[in-house]
């Protein structure tokens, strides 16, 4: 494996901020390690501490069970090779995740999607677009709201609003992260962030009309 | 986007308001229906102040969803330990296979 730096680099002091949301997992610094020197045993660790939040990450992004699942497999193959880059400036899983949401932004590119690639082009259509409105009160959704049909409701949103909301208020990645990996400006990332909270309230306002998601075990809390 | 250095919030319409937010929402800790300079405003326009509690709520039901439920299947793993051990010598065991640990 690659070890080029490893040696001469001293270890970068960590942010602790960066590990709010990703604390360290009992085993994985020394599994990080051993892997880094081509321990086999240590990679399939990380890939059973990791591989559920990969998957979902690249679920959530992509909505097909087949190519998440390829690009699951693609991440852990880049995993593997770039580790001996990884300096623990960060939580090991958020350099993951930002290292499989480039990925996939990378493989969305290549399929010719780019709602990714333009900034304008994040943009849905009219008909997907939230619609202005302060008219309407009720229900409140503070007390409503549970897991799976969120995730009903989020797997509906278009592709761009999907993109922003998963990575911002999912993932924790903030706008100015957001804005380099979809190569848009931060204003534009807030934006669509807004957009897509809005349209998620139209949403979860009418759950009975959300379509179950595909290859997922729902399973009602 | 926004310049509010110099806005009035206690006089702002719904629509100015509803511009604002993006901005409000990623500025400090997100959490508008606790800042004090809205206070007003919210209590005079009901609707937005349901507004901010829907999107205030989704976006902390949002966390809810960091936590995986999804489980790969078993041959994405297959696939990786057979891409790895073409790449390198390095991860073959004596029998061959690479076997996921156990979490």
């Amino acid at each position: 494996m690659g070890q080029q730096g490893l040696l001469t680099t001293p270890p970068a002091k960590p942010n602790p901020g960066l590990f709010k949301r990703n604390p360290p997992i009992a085993g994985e610094a020394e599994a990080i390690e051993r892997a880094k020197n081509g321990d086999a045993d240590a990679f399939s660790k990380l890939y059973a501490l990791h591989k559920r939040r990969v998957y979902t990450l690249c679920l959530r992004m992509l909505g097909n069970v087949s190519e998440a699942e390829d690009m699951t497999q693609e991440a852990f193959l880049h995993l593997f090779r770039k580790l001996g880059s990884f300096r623990g400036e960060s939580a090991f899983s958020t350099w993951l995740h930002r290292l499989t949401v480039n990925l996939v932004l990378m493989h969305l590119r290549k399929k010719g999607l780019q709602l990714v690639s333009l900034e304008e082009t994040i943009n849905p259509s009219e008909d997907d677009a939230p619609k202005r409105d302060f008219g309407s009160r009720d229900p409140n959704l503070a007390g409503s709201v549970d897991r799976v049909t969120l995730e009903r409701a989020v797997a509906s949103l278009p592709p761009g609003y999907r993109m922003v909301f998963v990575l911002h208020d999912v993932e924790g990645f903030e706008h100015n992260e957001i804005a380099t990996m979809l190569e848009c400006s931060t204003g534009n990332s807030k934006s669509q962030l807004h957009k897509a909270r809005l349209k998620l309230r139209e949403l979860l306002r009418q759950p009975e009309a959300l379509p179950p998601i595909e290859g997922s075990k729902e399973v009602a809390q | 986007m926004s310049d509010l250095t110099n806005v009035n919030f206690d006089n702002m319409t719904a629509a100015q308001f509803e511009d604002y937010l993006p901005d409000l929402f990623a500025s400090g800790d997100g959490k508008v229906s606790h800042d004090p300079r809205f206070a007003t405003f919210l209590a005079k326009n009901p609707d937005c102040a349901a507004l901010v509690n829907d999107l205030e709520a989704i976006a902390e039901h949002a966390k809810s969803l960091f936590e995986p439920t999804e489980e790969p299947a078993d041959s994405v793993w297959s696939n990786i330990a057979s891409k790895l051990k073409g790449e390198t010598q390095d991860l073959d065991e004596p029998s061959g296979v690479i076997e996921p640990a156990a979490e």
